[in-house]
């Protein structure tokens, strides 16, 4: 304990002591409309696809109908027109572009590195074995379909699941490694066998996550421009994070950074999959410069479910130590990836079983604790980023074991939380796995969302349908989300990655403000609510702030957007930047006015002397004067400041609780209600707050009741459609109410707090402990997603 | 490979006729994206589930990936370009906008044309039937919940 | 994703589709609504050498309600069938069926006979037509027959048509008596092809049922007609059937229906339902046949 305040003080210390500040006028907190809207609501927003360039060829993959197999041959003298009009490459063709390998710093990880197009092997079905572009899109698939029927293969055995992957006789995905299993590793926290030796009762549960994926309404797509006289690449590419693409684009093919630029223009959803550089981003620039001419490749939808990374799959196995009266001693938990055909790049194939371990903890007082993690390699897509990367998983494990031994003691399964539940003033707080949990409001979102849903007068009402044999059901939810990923926030989730990110805001010679930033909005709003910092930092109108974002010539470099860090980390880049510029404002303003810059207010684009608004100049005037004037201009004339932000670790918190229905026959589960707490510190926009919350819940809902990417046990994939693979659609989603709590971060500039995953990592266990609490009368335990009505019959022991 | 010979097709779309010569496999959405340079019509399955090519064919929303462009001559076709006038927003476009209706932007032209279809038919939609109504239409970002409010409010706003 | 090449023929009358089938029945497919076929051609899971284009023939444009059948042409838009009130007053059930096919874009293109003569198993207006019972005109080189509801489908997406004919109309037969019918499906979203479904018409004479037509869909390679479940209740008493006379049917059902597993639901689940739904279907149909709507 004396460690743990002591790491608490240091935190205190070491952050408290920042400049945190944040200039609040008349826009933070504000449901500002967005700004960005009036281009997408007439269809003049432009993605990826909708870029044409003079001469640009189409680019259309060749991939392996076949889960592991050895490429024999590829006869590209089959493609009529070949270096003519159609041209073709293969893994060989791009043998001197190297492999991606993940760089995560664990010694006893095991590499698996990918090269662009395969290259004498293919691991899943999907994986790229060749390109051929033509003029037309039409044209290209014609070419493809027909290099596709020529491609010979010898197939190898396939590795469709992880108990097959760690079978003695497994065929290894990788001969050089002399194993699937590229991961292994268990830690301890506490006292752990103690507290299970102590212990009133132990309970576990198998739980099988299933394999699902962000599927943005826009796929994936690349378009690369190779000017060879200037020797500069342009590359738009559906990128979350252009400026790191624009450093792996240049490191992988060899080019200066600064002869690299990288735009990502409208980007219809990410949700974490585009934030990993994928090969597709190397290799269609490749080409571009090796034919020089412009290279387009649009993902298909099919190609998508395929081949674009899939999430969330592991296995957990999860044990609880109680005493009778429901206090937690110890938890013991075991985490395994089924990583796909290659361990991703930048976060390796633990991206979920690790996340998912340290993240264990969740709101909730646990002192000792076992976590073991293992990854293997299976012939599948690889596994990546998803919104709520390896916290969903975690939090539905532990939130479905929770409810059941609440069952199992016979406690309510709210009390049981609230038992073991972090109070705010424990906080901060140094979780056993080491995350400092900054400050919250644990205990308060679990009891307004019970409120909100009238929970005595439910578990009243469910008494009674139950005797008219109608089963409905309740299902809690709570959860703390790592946020404002940043050197810290990294670290403390278990995998180190340091991080860089700048604003730059500048007043022209008019007086209005433009703001470059790092990070790149595909959805989320920043134009709107990072110019509400702006406009606030420097007393204008939002509609005078414009945003670049997105393009790495015009904006400071920076990691971009994933992980929930925008708000956090954009927001201090830029209100830190506007105080300068401010400053600089007031320089000149000062000279003007004849006043000490020290007694001046901007408020509605004027400057004017505090107590006395009649003497004041417009913020053009100054403007102009700063750029014109060398009487009053500043010895550094530019009104513009760039500044870096580097986040302390913060926590969001908060609590969804689902109601359902099931329909005892068939297994129908109706969703009635959803109510979600939300608390991410000091709120931007509420109205993009809320609608954060919504959207994550619902692709939560997804996971839970829908979507699922299942492979025969032959490895090949059989949801290669949108008819197989199940998105929520308006009939799926029942009314979602979002009640916020604003904790401010003690530690971050402003109090913000990132967002917008915790729905996603709530909403699952919310709906299966729903599902498991109207099915309690059959001693339903829920040990896999998605809840199928097939599965519902099978809880109730009505089929199977 | 067979190549299929062009033939020349007339399309009536957004109130301007206009003559092409494409390809009659190509569907209605790739024409009007490609050969007009339409690309407010989005591309989101090409298989008919999600919705995000919705244009209107003579009022009715139809998914312009399922529809060859060479089937499509004659009746009047209406995209998302074609639904401000003068600049200024309709009433179904704005009530997206007041009530953030939207998030990537990628779903809203094909969302924007079923609200269109559906509300002509349904002035005053329950949220069942808006739910019912719009179903054939994919979001990935807002989880439905301010699109049903944007076309309730849009409703309103028609009357 | 982008359809394979072919060769397009918008035909403006019967003979000159069958004349273009007739001359390559293998290599040519019938474009209707185009709302199965386009995706399996976007997909390139066919690549037929001719697109036999039939939206322009006019004559294919219709719903004739006659005194014991409803005649629908093959142009005739399913939105069209949907909302048509002289249909719906003769075969309430088929609305309520529509409703259930895809979505509202989909009902705007597709057509009613396009959705029959695609012959998926789980879906609506296969079983909807199997239950109400009618016919199928097809037309060819050689002339013109017509196939009977029962004798329809075959297989998987496989019906008793010839590759070179085309169907110009389907007649569902309008039953006669105090008629009541059930539409029921279990599917995972709204929209989608059936899990498992029922459509059922139950006609009562007095208290006594004259005729029961129960159809599962999503149950086998075909919709399946329940015959024995039918058996068991026709000539009974409206009144006598209750628990016992239900629960056999419903095992009838079970032991009827020929599923498969797929990732959707096991065959276990679809037998399960398929008594479910054929009980439920029973006893409202004879709700809705006692008091007519």
């Amino acid at each position: 304990m004396s460690e743990t305040l002591d790491l608490r003080e240091q935190a205190i210390r070491k952050w408290g002591s920042d400049n945190r500040a944040i200039r609040k006028g008349k826009w933070i907190g504000k449901p500002a409309r967005r700004l960005e809207d009036p281009r997408y609501l007439t269809g003049a927003a432009r993605y990826v696809a909708d870029l044409e360039l003079p001469r640009m060829l189409h680019a259309v993959y060749v991939r392996s109908p076949h889960p592991h197999a050895r490429i024999v041959s590829i006869d590209k003298s089959v493609l009529p027109g070949l270096g003519k009009t159609v041209f073709a490459f293969t893994g060989e063709d791009l043998r001197d572009v190297p492999p991606l390998i993940d760089h995560v710093a664990l010694d006893n990880l095991l590499r698996t590195p990918q090269p662009v197009i395969a290259i004498g092997k293919v691991r899943f079905v999907g994986d790229a074995v060749a390109i051929v572009l033509a003029a037309d899109r039409y044209a290209a698939e014609d070419a493809a379909e027909l290099l596709s029927s020529v491609v010979e293969y010898e197939e190898l055995p396939p590795v469709p699941n992880v108990a097959a992957s760690g079978a003695s006789d497994a065929a290894l995905l990788f001969e050089e490694l002399g194993t699937n299993e590229i991961y292994r590793e268990a830690i301890t926290h506490g006292e752990v066998d103690e507290a299970f030796a102590k212990a009133d009762r132990v309970f576990s549960t198998p739980f099988e996550h299933n394999r699902y994926m962000a599927a943005p309404m826009e796929t994936r797509g690349v378009l690369a421009d190779y000017d060879r006289a200037d020797q500069q690449l342009t590359v738009w590419s559906s990128t979350q994070m252009p400026h790191f693409l624009r450093s792996v684009i240049a490191g992988q093919l060899g080019l200066p950074e600064n002869k690299v630029r990288v735009i990502a223009p409208e980007v219809g959803g990410g949700f974490g999959m585009k934030m990993c550089t994928v090969p597709e981003e190397i290799a269609i620039p490749f080409i571009a410069t090796q034919l020089g001419r412009p290279v387009k490749w649009i993902e298909d939808r099919h190609e998508h479910l395929i081949a674009a990374t899939h999430s969330k799959q592991q296995s957990i196995n999860l044990e609880v130590a109680v005493t009778n009266d429901g206090k937690i001693l110890g938890v013991r938990g075991e985490f395994v990836g089924d990583g796909g055909g290659y361990s991703f790049n930048t976060e390796s194939a633990l991206i979920e079983p690790a996340l998912a371990a340290k993240a264990l903890p969740g709101p909730y007082r646990i002192e000792n604790y076992r976590e073991e993690v293992g990854a293997f390699l299976t012939n599948k897509s690889p596994v990546a980023a998803y919104r709520g990367v390896g916290w969903t998983a975690a939090n539905t494990a532990r939130e479905l074991l929770f409810d059941e031994a609440a069952r199992g003691l016979g406690i309510d399964p709210a009390e049981f939380r609230r038992r073991n539940m972090l109070r705010s003033d424990e906080l901060p707080y140094l979780s056993c796995t080491g995350q400092v949990y900054d400050s919250g409001s644990y205990l308060e979102s679990l009891d307004k969302a019970l409120e909100a849903v009238d929970y005595q007068a439910f578990r009243q009402r469910q008494e009674e349908l139950r005797q008219q044999g109608r089963y409905i059901g309740l299902g809690i939810s709570s959860y703390v989300e790592q946020t404002a990923w940043g050197s810290e926030s990294s670290a403390q989730a278990g995998t180190p990655l340091p991080s860089h990110d700048n604003a730059t805001v500048t007043v022209d010679p008019s007086g209005k403000v433009t703001v470059a930033v790092s990070v790149s909005s595909h959805g989320q709003g920043h134009e709107t609510s990072l110019a509400q910092i702006a406009a606030d930092g420097l007393g204008v109108d939002i509609k005078d702030v414009v945003l670049l974002h997105g393009d790495t010539s015009n904006t400071p470099y920076g990691l971009g957007t994933y992980a929930s860090r925008s708000a956090v980390i954009g927001g201090a880049t830029v209100a830190r930047a506007a105080a300068d510029v401010r400053e600089q404002i007031l320089q000149v303003a000062g000279k003007m006015l004849e006043a000490s810059p020290e007694d001046l207010v901007i408020e509605d684009g004027k400057v004017s002397v505090a107590g006395t608004p009649s003497r004041f100049k417009t913020l053009a005037d100054v403007a102009y004067a700063a750029h014109w004037d060398s009487e009053v201009r500043n010895s550094e004339p530019l009104l513009s400041a760039t500044r870096f932000y580097d986040p302390p670790a913060n926590y969001a918190n908060g609590c969804v609780v689902a109601l359902c229905e099931v329909d005892a026959d068939t297994g129908v589960v109706t969703l009635d209600r959803i109510v979600a707490v939300e608390d991410c510190g000091m709120v931007i926009n509420p109205m993009i707050v809320e609608a954060q919350v919504h959207g994550a819940i619902v692709q939560g809902l997804g996971g839970a009741m829908l979507e699922h990417l299942i492979y025969s046990d032959e490895g090949q994939p059989l949801t290669t459609t949108y008819m197989d693979y199940l998105v929520p659609t308006f009939s799926d989603v029942p009314p979602i109410e979002v009640i916020s709590i604003e904790t401010p971060s003690p530690f971050t500039v402003g109090g913000i707090k990132g967002m917008g995953e915790g729905g996603q990592i709530a909403a699952p266990a919310a709906l299966a402990n729903a599902v498991a609490d109207a099915l309690a009368p059959f001693g339903a335990r829920i040990e896999k997603l998605p809840i199928t009505p097939d599965y519902v019959l099978r809880l109730m022991g009505k089929i199977g | 490979m067979a190549m299929s010979s062009k033939q020349i097709v007339e399309l009536n779309v957004n109130g301007i006729p206009h003559q092409l010569l494409v390809e009659p496999r190509k569907t209605l959405a790739d024409v009007l994206r490609d050969d007009l340079g339409l690309t407010g019509t989005k591309l989101g399955c090409e298989h008919g589930v999600c919705g995000a090519c919705t244009v209107l064919v003579d009022g009715r929303a139809i998914r312009a990936c399922l529809m060859f462009a060479v089937q499509a001559q004659g009746p009047e076709i209406t995209t998302v370009e074609g639904l401000a006038s003068d600049g200024e927003l309709d009433h179904i476009q704005k009530a997206f906008a007041e009530n953030h209706g939207l998030q990537c932007g990628y779903c809203t032209p094909g969302m924007l044309m079923t609200a269109h279809a559906f509300l002509a038919e349904n002035p005053e939609p329950t949220r069942e039937q808006i739910c019912e109504g719009m179903n054939g239409n994919l979001c990935r970002c807002t989880g439905y919940q301010n699109i049903i409010k944007s076309t309730a409010a849009a409703a309103k706003a028609a009357k | 994703m982008k359809p394979p090449p072919f060769k397009y023929h918008a035909c403006r009358t019967i003979d000159e589709a069958v004349g273009i089938l007739d001359s390559d029945p293998d290599g040519s497919k019938v474009l209707a609504g185009g709302q199965s076929l386009v995706p399996v051609l976007n997909l390139r899971l066919a690549a037929p050498d001719n697109l036999v284009d039939i939206n322009s023939i006019e004559s294919l444009d219709h719903i004739r309600v006659q005194p014991d059948h409803v005649a629908i042409g093959a142009g005739t838009r399913q939105y069209v069938v949907e909302r048509s009130d002289q249909l719906h007053s003769v075969l309430p059930v088929v609305r309520e069926a529509l409703s259930h096919v895809g979505h509202s874009q989909i009902r705007n293109r597709g057509t009613v006979v396009g959705s029959i003569c695609h012959a998926d198993p789980a879906a609506e207006m296969p079983a909807v037509f199997l239950t109400v019972g009618g016919e199928v005109t097809a037309h060819s080189a050689a002339g013109t027959r017509t196939i009977g509801s029962d004798d329809f489908f075959e297989s998987y997406l496989t019906t008793a048509l010839e590759p070179n004919e085309i169907v110009t109309q389907v007649k569902f037969d309008i039953p006669s008596g105090r008629t009541g019918w059930y539409f029921e499906e279990v599917a995972r979203r709204h929209g989608d092809f059936a899990i498992l479904g029922v459509v059922a018409l139950v006609s009562l004479e007095g208290d006594t049922v004259s005729r029961a037509r129960i159809t599962i869909f999503g149950g086998g390679a075909t919709p399946l007609r329940m015959t024995a479940a039918e058996q068991l209740i026709t000539g009974a008493k409206a009144s006598d059937i209750g628990g016992d006379l239900l629960e056999r049917a419903a095992i009838e059902a079970s032991a009827a229906v020929r599923p498969t597993d797929d990732i959707h639901a096991s065959a276990d689940y679809r037998r399960h339902v398929a008594g479910l739904l054929t009980r439920r279907a029973v006893t409202r149909s004879l709700e809705r046949a006692g008091s007519p709507a």
